[in-house]
């Protein structure tokens, strides 16, 4: 075990080195920074001194190799736009985009699941059909228009919903919250609800396809022969088993949740990470999208190494040698 | 589970109906505008979003105001041009900074200081130009640039004053995040991605503004944003998208507001020897063969004025002699038939996608105009984050851009967009295809030290018309419109400004 941590641990570093050398590569080829940064105005020779005052002259394995030291001690340079450190600008948007990930993540999960189960118990009812249908829909509608078809039906038709930002939200310590006030969760649930949607139609489609499974096994049949309650024979015996695909599922589904909740965050004007990356992607703030590429990586890859090892926690069965 | 779930919603739904029905305060705004800003330190971004925001916490040296863009004092009182390198300014007296600190020489001598450090200007242009700054006692400063710039001066409502004391002992991370100004409006606070918010500055020296608070939203989605006026969230929305307009205009809550934008949109093409459009027939032919009016009918929706050269009528230099070439694709075709090209020849359209109204939309509209008569476009149409340091590398054929000068002279534009690019002494920056005429570039020359407003009028439009004219330097398309739209019943006074810039002194309340 120790030997497999150990292991994943270290090809988890390379592929953080890999990730950071492909932003750096591509994001020269983005566009010029410099040039914003010197002004309308500024002559060929103004330019020049930017670029040297910002060491942009310098050959690209250089900057990398002084971009890799510096991200070593923790600094990973300032934003070429707001000119402040870029990991303290990510991470100021970081409990906007991990509220509306864990909200659009508990409906998900709770609905996805729950869904699942009815659906699975009466799967040729009409409701049923009708639940299934609706999933297929979630699955292909793409986010966008999601998104501003809530914002039309509820923030501008009905007008009850507001359309966008994130409303009323108080400060505690370092983590700004919107789960506070009336109107910080009024504010969650249109962008929430969209983001929720493909990850809802995956869970409660997994959900279904296992108890379907489960629910013609033997075991089941003499749970039922038994005489035990609906209750205790569909979540105790049935549900458990279905749940660790599920689970595992979810978990992964978070970690992306996270990092790529771009487009919700740009519809809804979420003060998230997403929309800080989009906009430095327009406007070539190198600093922040590379240091944001690589928290994203990072956090996947932390992810996806727990799940691993959850995995031999919970089934013994399973060894990594 | 579920039951819960249909309580908790309606719980919320009910808090919804409340807090809408709480009405705002008559003297607080709320804006939706386009564009976030990127920092709170004045000099650090030259764009005209950014400057919207700083004009509200800082004040120049001069302001522009109201709906002409008339350029008048702020915080210097008079001003003089003894001789053609002198600027002399005599500065209002008992203004104090946000911080109570009083405003003085010293204070304006370390703001111009400050722009030529390309670690927190992007004004650097103006910070070089600058010879130097003499305190000549604590309310006189005067100012000697390196060469003549005839349009200094027009350019000092951009240039705002920083508190010294404060900007120097703050760390500089913190002078990034907090403007401590002279100007109408201190902020509250700013959350990032979120709302800047602002109150008045009860002790201003013009008078307190009517407005006492400002949130400002940027949204830079605009089907959004639009959503955010409608719902009642935003009493003032900027940037109306053009497709939007139709929309926005029947609904009975909101009002539109117009205005000619200064900004003009334009073909820039090459001329370099032995390309078919070096020949004067084939660039006649080119502007010939393009149908403006039906560009600003079917791409702009009527949202734009057909445009015969690049400055607008408030700038100097504009002339009102300078008209369009009909649109003829006869003609065209003629004229290129004469010049040899019967069968055409082909050329790069290059473009931004995300920097002006429609930009993409038009570049290919042109590209189909100029199929008609034979000549293959091919369009490369990007984002500008690209196509910008394309256009400064100066190797394009033929491209669309759009311009305006904030110093309302001509002068400027003409040397960083037309004149031969020469490194060296700075010119032609952003002559992407490399253009040059020695004769323009004489006529512009000779303007650099003159002053004296008429006789300097007069050289600009003469340059203008002979570009324009003799040489299609360029080949204009249209001047934008600038669309708005507003509650209705909120009794808000607003006219938009020529820049775009959001003033909130200048918002009154019925």
């Amino acid at each position: 075990m120790t030997t497999y941590i150990l292991r994943r641990l270290i090809q988890g570093v390379v592929v953080l080195l890999a990730v950071s050398m492909i932003c750096f590569i591509i994001f020269r080829y983005l566009g010029d920074p410099v040039l914003t940064m010197a002004g309308k105005y500024a002559t060929q020779q103004e330019i020049e001194e930017v670029r040297r005052a910002f060491g942009l002259d310098q050959p690209t394995h250089v900057q990398y190799g002084r971009f890799i030291w510096n991200a070593l001690h923790g600094n990973f340079g300032k934003s070429y736009v707001s000119r402040v450190p870029a990991l303290g600008l990510i991470l100021e948007r970081f409990p906007a985009t991990f509220e509306l990930a864990f909200t659009a993540m508990l409906i998900a999960l709770t609905l996805g699941v729950g869904l699942g189960v009815l659906v699975s118990l009466n799967p040729s009812s009409w409701p049923s059909r009708l639940v299934m249908a609706g999933s297929l829909g979630g699955i292909s509608i793409p986010t966008f228009l999601t998104g501003v078809l809530l914002i039309m039906i509820f923030g501008v038709y009905m007008g009850i919903l507001p359309p966008f930002g994130r409303g009323e939200t108080v400060q505690i310590g370092f983590w700004r919250t919107g789960l506070l006030t009336a109107d910080g969760l009024k504010h969650l649930v249109l962008p929430a609800t969209t983001l929720a949607m493909y990850q809802l139609a995956v869970l409660l489609r997994l959900t279904r396809a296992g108890m379907r499974e489960v629910l013609a096994e033997e075991y089941i049949k003499t749970a039922w022969a038994k005489g035990l309650p609906p209750g205790k024979v569909i979540v105790k015996h049935a549900l458990r088993n279905v749940l660790i695909p599920v689970v595992t599922m979810a978990g992964l589904q978070f970690g992306e949740l996270i990092a790529f909740s771009i487009v919700t965050e740009t519809i809804f004007q979420w003060p998230g990470m997403g929309n800080l990356l989009l906009q430095s992607i327009y406007e070539t703030d190198q600093p922040v999208i590379v240091t944001y590429i690589m928290l994203a990586a990072f956090l996947i890859i932390t992810i996806n190494m727990v799940v691993d090892i959850l995995y031999a926690v919970l089934n013994p069965k399973i060894r990594y040698d | 589970m579920r039951s819960k779930m249909a309580i908790l919603l309606v719980g919320l739904l009910t808090l919804g109906f409340l807090t809408a029905a709480q009405a705002a305060a008559e003297t607080s705004l709320v804006v939706a505008v386009d564009t976030p800003p990127r920092m709170m330190n004045p000099h650090g971004d030259d764009s005209d979003a950014g400057l919207s925001f700083m004009a509200n916490f800082f004040d120049g040296l001069l302001q522009r105001k109201g709906p002409d863009g008339k350029l008048v004092p702020a915080l210097a009182e008079r001003w003089e041009h003894p001789d053609l390198l002198t600027w002399r300014f005599y500065l209002r007296k008992g203004v104090t900074f946000h911080n109570g600190n009083p405003f003085n020489a010293e204070d304006v001598k370390f703001s111009f200081e400050r722009l030529s450090n390309p670690e927190v200007s992007e004004f650097l242009n103006t910070g070089k130009s600058i010879d130097s700054i003499t305190i000549i006692d604590d309310y006189t400063v005067e100012i000697k640039t390196k060469t003549p710039i005839p349009w200094f001066a027009n350019n000092l409502h951009q240039i705002f004053i920083m508190d010294k004391e404060s900007t120097e002992q703050r760390d500089p991370g913190d002078v990034m995040i907090h403007p401590i100004g002279t100007g109408a409006y201190k902020l509250v606070e700013w959350v990032k991605g979120s709302y800047v918010r602002m109150e008045a500055n009860e002790n201003y020296w013009e008078g307190a503004p009517a407005i006492k608070k400002v949130e400002v939203r940027p949204i830079t989605e605009s089907s959004t944003r639009f959503a955010a006026l409608v719902s009642g969230q935003a009493d003032i929305m900027t940037g109306v998208p053009v497709e939007l307009f139709e929309k926005v205009k029947a609904n009975p809550k909101v009002e539109v507001i117009s205005r000619p934008a200064r900004r003009s949109i334009f073909l820039a093409l090459g001329n370099k020897p032995g390309d078919p459009w070096a020949d004067i027939r084939v660039r006649k032919a080119m502007y010939m063969a393009i149908n403006e009016d039906e560009i600003i009918e079917k791409v702009m929706r009527g949202h734009a004025t057909p445009a015969a050269q690049i400055p607008d009528p408030p700038t100097i230099g504009y002339n009102p002699d300078i008209k369009r070439l009909p649109y003829d694709p006869e003609g065209a075709r003629k004229l290129l038939k004469e010049a040899g090209y019967e069968n055409g020849f082909e050329i790069t359209l290059t473009g931004p996608n995300d920097r002006y109204v429609q930009d993409e939309k038009i570049a290919e509209a042109v590209a189909k105009y100029l199929a008609k008569v034979g000549i293959k476009v091919k369009l490369d149409v990007k984002p500008k984050s690209i196509f910008f340091p394309e256009v400064s590398e100066g190797s394009l054929q033929f491209y669309l851009i759009g311009w305006f000068d904030g110093t309302f002279d001509m002068g400027r534009t003409y040397f960083k967009l037309a004149h031969t690019r020469d490194d060296a002494k700075g010119y032609g920056g952003l002559n992407g295809t490399s253009y040059s005429d020695p004769k323009l570039d004489q006529m512009l020359e000779a303007t650099a030290d003159m002053v004296d407003p008429a006789q300097r009028k007069k050289a600009l439009e003469e340059l203008n018309k002979y570009a324009m004219e003799e040489k299609i330097v360029w080949i204009p398309l249209h001047y934008q419109e600038d669309l708005y739209a507003m509650q209705k019943d909120k009794g808000i006074v607003f006219q938009p400004r020529p820049d775009r810039w959001m003033v909130y002194k200048e918002i009154g309340v019925k």
